[in-house]
C-alpha cells in the first residue's frame, strides 16, 4: 500500500464524515471541534514523520509493530524524494552500493522485534566476527574476536555486528511498511512550511505540503537530517563543528581469502583520519577513509587504480611513507598508476618489506595472492584490493552536530536531525535506530494510559533516555578522532600503551564486548560495544585509564546508581530547551 | 463538637497505629490532626427530585475560596512545565492504576473468560463504552485520558474558568469526541431527574479541597452504578506529607502555588477505609465488608496504593501493591467498588 500524493483523500473524507456524524450528538459541547474540522484542505494526523531515511522508516515500523497503537494511531510519513526508487532498488548479487552501515546486535534485535529484519535481503549482509584496530604511528593493535570473546546473537552466532548497505536496510523497512495499515507514505512531497494552528487551546504544528494539503499533527517527528525543518520550526539550536576531513567511500573488489572468511573489519588510525575496511561478501568490501579534503579531492578524481594502490599502501606501509605518498600525490595529482606503484615499491624496499610479505602490495598481483601458503601476518591486514567497483567512489564532509534538545512543543527529533557523529565507530545509524525504538516505546506507553502522544509529559522520557546516552557516545567518538589525529610522541605512547594494556586484558575485553552481546536490553544503548571501547579511550585521555580497569569490576554494583545519576543529569539539556 | 463518627468503626489495631501517628503529629497545632472527615457533620439528606436552577445547590461541598484559588490558576492548567507539572507527571500513573483495577475486576467477574481480560490487557480502548464521571476535573488532565481510552466521559468542575479552559483545550483535539464538560457539582448531578449513574467515578486530588468531605464522598459514591468503581486520590495527614506537600513543594521549591493545600483537610487512608466500612445510607450495605492486617480491605473491595514523587527521576512512582503502609504516608490513590445489587 504505497500511497502517493493525494490517493488517500477519499479515505480521509470518509473518515472525516464519520467523525462529523459522531460529533453531532455532542454538538453542544463540541462547538469548537466542529469549526476546526471544517477548515478546508486540512487533515488531522496523529503522527507526522518528516523524512524517509532509515531513522524515519524505522520509527514508523516500530510504531506499526506496537499492538497498543493498532487502530488508534495513524502515521503519515512525508518524504521529498521518490521512495519507489528505494522500494524497487535492485543490484546484481556481486555489486554493492557504496553507503554501508554497521548494525550492532542491539540494533538487529530491535529490527527483529519490529518484524522488519525479515524484509532485509540477508544475502546482502555480512557478519563482523573480528575487528582489528591499530594505531597508525606506533602500530599498537587491539583485536576483538567474537569467537574468543564469546559474543553473538544467541547460540551458534559469533557476530559483533552486521554490515549491510544502507539501501538494503531502507528497502527492507519500506517493504515492511508497505504491508502495514495505518501508515500513509507521502513521497515526492516536500514540506514547504510548518506553522502553528490558531485554534484556542491548540497551537499544534501544521505542515504545509508541496502537493497543496496541510497536515495538522498531534506529534511531529523530525527525521529530516542535518538541516531539519522540524528542528527549525521547534526553535532548537544545534552545536557542533565541521571536521577538517572528508570521508571517501567506495566498494572494493578483492580475491577471496583462502584460510579465513572475509568477516574481519579493519581500521587503521592515521593522523589524517581513520581508514576502515568493512567486509560485505567474500570478494567485496566497503571503504570509509576519512582524510584531508585536498587528498579526498585528488583521490576521488584520480584513476581508480591510484585509489586502489593508495588503499593497499595505507593499510600496510609505515606512517612515514603513507604521509610521503600523500604529499607526493598532492604535488602531482596527475601521477600515473604505474609511477605510484613504483614509488610504493621503493618505499617497501626502504622499509625492508619482503616482496611476498603480507605488507607488500606494489608488485603483488592480487590474483596470485592465494597461490601457496600465505604469509603469517596475512590476517593483520585486509585483503589486497584488486579493483574498485566502477561508479562507487564518492566523498562527503564529516561533521559533529548535536541538537540542544530532542523535543519541542509537539515535536521530537530523531536520527541525523538530532545528532551527527564521525563515522569512525559506525555508530550514527545505530544511534538513530535507538532513538526510533525509544520514541516508539514512549508513544506506546502514552497510548496505553490515554495520554496525549504529543504532550511534553509523553515525550520527556524520550529525551531523558536518549540525550545523555547519545551524548556520551558522540563525545567519545569525537575524542577518539582527536586523540588519534595527534602525532605528539607522549600522546602516541600513552594511547599505544593504553590500547595494548586493553588488548591483553581478555576478561575486560570480553566484558566490553559482552555488554554489546546477544542479550538485548531495550533501555541500553544499541551501541554498547563501541560505547565501552570509546569510553575506555576517553578515560585514557583523562589520564585515568587504570580507574577504568578497577571501575569495570565495580560496574555491576555501581552501574545502576551511576546510570540513574547520569540519566538525571541528562534530563537537563535533553528536554529543557524549547522555543 | 460533633461525635467523631468514624473512629469507632476502626478495628483496634488501626486505632492503635492511628494513635501512635497521632502522637507523632503532636508537633502540629491540634486542629491540624483532627480528621476533616471526623469533624464533618452528617449532611442533611438531599430533597428528592428538586432540580436546582443554580449550579450549586444550597447543600454544597464546594469551597468558594478553593474555587477562587483554582480559577486564578486556570490559565496555567496546560502549561506542562509550569504550575501543574507534578499533576501532569502524575497522570499516567493514575491512569495505570485505573487500568489495573478495571482489568482486575474484569478478571474477577469473568473468572471463566480469561480471553476477554487478556484481550483487554493490550487494548488501547479499555474503557470503551463505559460511562465515566470525573468530578473536579480542573483543566481536564485526567478527563482527556479517560476519553482517549474510549470512555463516554463527563467532566465536571465547580469553577467556570476551569471548565472554560478544559473545554477549550479538549476542543483543539480531534480525538476527544466522547468527552464533554459541565460547570456543576456532584450534588447537583445527583439531584438531576435523569438519575444518570456511572460505571466509573473519579475524583482525583479533590477531596482535600472540599467542604464537608464526608458529604462529598457520599455524593460521589451515590453516582456510581452498582458494581462500578470509585477512584480517589488525595494526601495523607502525616508529618511526612506536611513536609513534602506544604513545606517542600509550596514553600521551599515553589513547585506548587502556596496555599494550594490545607494540611488539616488531608485525609488518611484508614479514615477513607473506615468511612466505607460503615453503611453510607441508613439500612444500606457497607462497601467494605471486612478488613485485615493494618486495617486493609480485601483487594476486590477496595485498595490503597501510595504514589511517591522521586525528584532525581523527575517522575512519580506508583508503589507496588505489597509495600508497607509507609508508602501511603503522603500522596496515595484509593479505589473502591460499589457492591453489586442482589448479591
Amino acid at each position: 500500500m504505497l500511497l502517493r500524493g493525494q490517493n488517500s483523500s477519499a479515505r480521509y473524507l470518509l473518515r472525516r464524515s464519520q467523525s462529523l456524524s459522531r460529533q453531532s450528538s455532542h454538538a453542544l459541547t463540541r462547538l469548537y471541534h466542529v469549526t476546526a474540522a471544517e477548515r478546508a484542505g486540512q487533515k488531522e494526523c496523529d503522527i507526522v514523520i518528516v523524512g524517509g531515511g532509515p531513522a524515519g522508516l524505522a520509527f514508523a515500523s516500530a510504531l506499526t509493530a506496537n499492538k497498543a497503537l493498532h487502530g488508534s494511531v495513524e502515521v503519515t510519513l512525508v518524504e521529498g524524494g521518490d521512495l519507489s526508487k528505494v522500494h524497487d532498488w535492485d543490484m546484481p548479487p556481486h555489486a554493492f552500493s557504496n553507503r554501508v552501515v554497521s548494525l550492532t546486535n542491539a540494533s538487529l534485535d530491535f529490527l527483529d522485534q519490529i518484524d522488519a529484519w525479515q524484509y532485509v535481503d540477508a544475502a546482502r549482509t555480512c557478519p563482523v566476527e573480528d575487528m582489528q584496530v591499530w594505531d597508525g604511528i606506533s602500530g599498537s593493535r587491539i583485536d576483538f574476536n567474537a569467537v574468543s570473546l564469546g559474543v553473538g546473537r544467541g547460540p551458534g552466532s559469533t557476530q559483533m555486528a552486521r554490515l549491510t548497505e544502507t539501501l538494503n536496510l531502507q528497502r527492507g523497512l519500506l517493504r515492511h511498511l508497505s504491508q502495514q495499515p495505518n501508515v500513509t507514505l507521502l513521497d515526492n512531497t516536500k514540506v514547504e512550511n510548518i506553522f502553528n494552528d490558531d485554534i484556542p487551546g491548540g497551537g499544534w504544528p501544521m505542515v504545509q505540503l508541496s502537493t497543496g494539503g496541510v497536515l495538522r499533527a498531534r506529534l511531529l517527528v523530525g527525521a529530516d537530517g542535518i538541516n531539519s525543518p522540524v528542528r527549525t520550526y521547534s526553535k532548537i539550536d544545534t552545536y557542533g563543528w565541521d571536521y577538517p576531513t572528508r570521508a571517501i567511500v567506495a566498494t572494493l573488489l578483492h580475491p577471496p581469502r583462502t584460510f579465513s572468511p572475509n568477516t574481519t573489519a579493519y581500521q587503521r588510525f592515521l593522523p589524517t583520519g581513520p581508514i576502515a575496511f568493512l567486509p560485505l561478501s567474500p570478494t567485496s568490501s566497503s571503504l570509509v577513509w576519512s582524510t584531508t579534503p585536498a587528498l579526498a579531492t585528488v583521490l576521488t578524481k584520480a584513476d581508480p587504480a591510484i585509489l586502489a594502490s593508495m588503499i593497499n599502501a595505507a593499510f600496510r606501509l609505515p606512517e612515514l611513507s603513507v604521509r610521503y605518498l600523500h604529499t607526493r600525490l598532492l604535488e602531482h595529482p596527475s601521477l600515473s598508476p604505474d609511477d605510484l606503484r613504483a614509488e610504493i615499491a621503493f618505499r617497501e624496499q626502504a622499509h625492508a618489506i619482503a616482496p611476498y610479505s603480507a605488507h607488500a602490495s606494489a608488485n603483488v598481483n592480487p590474483d596470485d595472492v592465494n597461490v601457496g601458503i600465505p604469509d603469517q601476518g596475512i590476517d593483520a591486514v585486509p585483503p589486497l584490493v584488486a579493483r574498485i567497483q566502477p561508479g562507487t567512489i564518492a566523498s562527503f564532509p564529516l561533521r559533529y552536530r548535536h541538537a540542544e534538545a530532542y523535543i519541542g512543543t509537539r515535536t521530537a527529533l530523531i536520527g541525523d536531525a538530532a545528532h551527527i557523529v564521525h563515522p569512525l565507530a559506525g555508530q550514527g545509524l545505530n544511534l538513530g535506530l535507538g532513538d526510533a525504538a525509544s520514541l516508539a516505546r514512549c508513544v506506546g506507553n502514552a497510548v496505553m494510559h490515554g495520554s496525549d502522544i504529543g504532550s511534553h509529559t509523553t515525550l520527556a522520557p524520550y529525551a531523558r533516555e536518549r540525550y545523555f546516552e547519545n551524548h556520551k557516545m558522540m563525545s567519545a567518538v569525537d575524542k577518539l578522532h582527536k586523540l588519534y589525529a595527534s602525532t605528539a610522541p607522549p600522546v602516541v605512547s600513552a594511547r599505544s600503551i593504553g590500547l595494548e594494556v586493553l588488548n591483553e586484558l581478555e576478561a575486560l575485553k570480553a566484558g566490553i564486548v559482552g555488554a554489546a552481546g546477544g542479550e538485548s536490553n531495550p533501555r541500553s544503548s544499541p551501541s554498547s560495544l563501541w560505547g565501552t571501547v570509546t569510553s575506555g579511550v576517553e578515560t585514557l585521555v583523562d589520564g585515568a585509564r587504570f580507574a577504568k580497569v578497577v571501575g569495570s569490576g565495580l560496574k555491576s554494583i555501581a552501574g545502576g546508581v551511576l546510570q540513574q545519576v547520569a540519566r538525571a543529569a541528562g534530563t537537563g539539556p535533553g528536554e529543557d530547551r524549547r522555543g | 463538637m460533633p461525635r467523631p463518627f468514624l473512629s469507632d468503626a476502626l478495628p483496634r489495631n488501626v486505632r492503635c497505629a492511628h494513635s501512635i501517628i497521632a502522637n507523632l503529629r503532636a508537633f502540629a497545632n491540634p486542629n491540624r490532626y483532627s480528621s476533616a472527615l471526623h469533624t464533618a457533620p452528617p449532611p442533611p439528606l438531599p430533597q428528592n427530585g428538586t432540580a436546582h436552577p443554580h449550579p450549586h445547590p444550597r447543600i454544597s461541598t464546594v469551597n468558594d475560596e478553593e474555587i477562587a484559588h483554582f480559577s486564578r490558576l486556570s490559565k496555567l492548567w496546560w502549561d506542562e512545565r509550569g504550575e501543574f507539572t507534578l499533576l501532569h507527571k502524575m497522570n499516567p500513573h493514575r491512569m495505570r492504576f485505573i487500568r489495573e483495577k478495571v482489568l482486575e475486576v474484569l478478571r474477577e467477574d469473568d473468572r471463566n473468560d480469561d480471553a476477554v481480560a487478556l484481550r483487554m490487557r493490550d487494548s488501547n480502548r479499555l474503557l470503551n463504552g463505559l460511562d465515566v464521571l470525573d468530578v473536579g476535573c480542573g483543566g481536564g488532565i485526567l478527563s482527556e485520558s479517560l476519553a482517549r481510552l474510549g470512555a463516554n466521559t463527563l467532566a465536571i468542575d465547580a469553577s467556570a474558568e476551569n471548565i472554560h479552559i478544559a473545554s477549550q483545550h479538549a476542543a483543539a483535539d480531534p480525538g476527544l469526541s466522547s468527552l464533554s464538560f459541565r460547570h456543576t457539582s456532584a450534588e447537583t448531578l445527583l439531584q438531576e431527574e435523569s438519575k444518570k449513574r456511572f460505571d466509573i467515578v473519579c475524583s482525583m486530588e479533590v477531596v482535600e479541597h472540599v467542604n464537608n468531605p464526608a458529604a462529598f464522598l457520599r455524593s460521589c459514591a451515590e453516582l456510581v452504578k452498582p458494581g462500578g468503581h470509585l477512584f480517589l486520590s488525595t494526601i495523607a495527614r502525616t508529618p511526612l506529607s506536611y513536609l513534602l506537600t506544604i513545606v517542600a513543594a509550596e514553600k521551599v521549591f515553589r513547585l506548587v502555588e502556596p496555599g494550594t493545600h490545607t494540611f488539616s483537610k488531608f485525609i488518611n487512608p484508614d479514615e477513607l477505609i473506615g468511612f466505607f466500612t460503615k453503611p453510607l445510607n441508613e439500612g444500606g450495605r457497607p462497601w467494605i465488608s471486612r478488613t485485615y492486617a493494618y486495617g486493609l480491605p480485601t483487594r476486590v473491595e477496595a485498595e490503597v496504593r501510595g504514589i511517591v514523587y522521586v525528584p532525581w527521576r523527575g517522575d512519580w512512582v506508583l508503589a507496588p501493591r505489597a509495600t508497607t503502609p509507609l508508602s501511603t504516608q503522603a500522596n496515595y490513590l484509593f479505589w473502591i467498588r460499589r457492591p453489586k445489587e442482589n448479591v
